[in-house]
């Protein structure tokens, strides 16, 4: 019986080495590098962030939650109001600006094909990033929108569901289902880590801050 | 011509590359013009022209600060500014949709910020 379960382990452990390397493959044949940065480090200034086109991928292991990578690789839709990068898209309506013509991605991949994607994404991990940090608790959903909506006002960026919000960040929507919350509490703690010249502040969060908001985060599946 | 001993070249090679190493090996972002800073930052609020009307503008409980206006930024003193900008609006007993930026500029760049903004209302500061 042990010999049988040793054997069947094996047998995952290959089938899942070839599905990444099936992935990797794919990566290459629907050119996923013209768009998205498959390899680190992150662009440290502002006339190569104008260059981007696609979301950074060379820690999307880290970033994303497997399940939904696989559902999204079928069929991509807009998670960036603004566009990848806002500055790119804005059209001038008078004096204000507006948002222009932003694409979504345009391949869609099989099912199967999506499955072998998402498995070789979820390697390109960040070594340097702890696991482990987000505490997951009751939603304190009351006091996570007290904090994100008065005091930093993050929905000026971030389009919140049902209340909106600014159009020049990702949006919020489904934000449980895309993102690892250790991946959040990360980010959220230091932006610049994983990107040098976002467009997002950094505040001195505390401990107890970073897990109210990642929890509420975690929880807009 | 002299010959170049192996020892000698890679003594250079090493000394050459240390910076070339330490300079790649940064992770701190590099130091930008006032005008991209503006661009990538402020846009977002503040709009492509800088009248408070940026893509953001719309959702805003409070109308982001026209920077164009002589009256407006002729009443804000220079070291008044440098705060809202580095610890953002609630520093000044302003909107907390204005983010502290402290900690993306330097200060070398957010002077360079309020000066570009002097240039851009085309006013001084309050003394």
């Amino acid at each position: 019986m042990k010999r049988l379960l040793a054997i069947s382990g094996l047998l995952v452990f290959f089938a899942g080495g070839a599905l990444a390397a099936d992935g990797k493959a794919l990566v290459g044949k629907f050119k996923c590098a013209d768009c998205h940065k498959m390899q680190g480090p992150a662009v440290k200034t502002i006339a190569d962030v104008m260059k981007r086109k696609a979301p950074d991928l060379f820690y999307a292991g880290s970033k994303f939650n497997r399940d939904w990578l696989v559902k999204y690789i079928q069929n991509p839709t807009k998670l960036r109001p603004g566009g990848v990068v806002y500055l790119n898209h804005i059209k001038l309506d008078g004096d204000q600006d507006t948002v222009g013509k932003v694409l979504k991605c345009a391949s869609k991949l099989s099912a199967g094909d999506a499955e072998a994607v998402a498995d070789y994404l979820m390697t390109l991990k960040d070594p340097d990033m702890k696991t482990g940090v987000f505490k997951p608790g009751k939603v304190k959903k009351a006091r996570a929108k007290m904090v994100m909506l008065k005091k930093e006002a993050c929905n000026a960026c971030h389009m919140f569901p049902k209340k909106g919000g600014g159009v020049s960040c990702p949006t919020f929507e489904g934000i449980g289902s895309r993102l690892n919350p250790d991946w959040m509490y990360s980010f959220i703690k230091n932006p610049r880590k994983w990107d040098p010249k976002i467009w997002m502040a950094v505040r001195d969060f505390d401990d107890a801050t970073l897990q109210l908001m990642v929890n509420y985060l975690s929880s807009l599946k | 011509m002299r010959k170049i001993g192996f020892f000698n070249l890679m003594m250079g090679a090493v000394f050459m590359a240390v910076p070339l190493v330490a300079l790649l090996g940064s992770s701190d972002a590099a130091a930008e013009s006032a005008a991209d800073n503006y661009k990538l930052y402020c846009v977002q609020c503040h709009g492509t022209k800088g009248v408070g009307k940026g893509i953001n503008a719309p959702v805003l409980a409070v109308a982001p600060r026209n920077h164009t206006s002589a009256k407006d930024m002729g009443e804000l003193t220079d070291s008044g500014v440098f705060k809202a900008i580095k610890e953002g609006g609630v520093a000044v007993g302003k909107s907390t949709q204005m983010p502290p930026w402290g900690g993306v500029l330097t200060d070398d760049e957010i002077n360079d910020l309020v000066k570009h903004l002097r240039g851009m209302c085309k006013c001084e500061g309050k003394k």
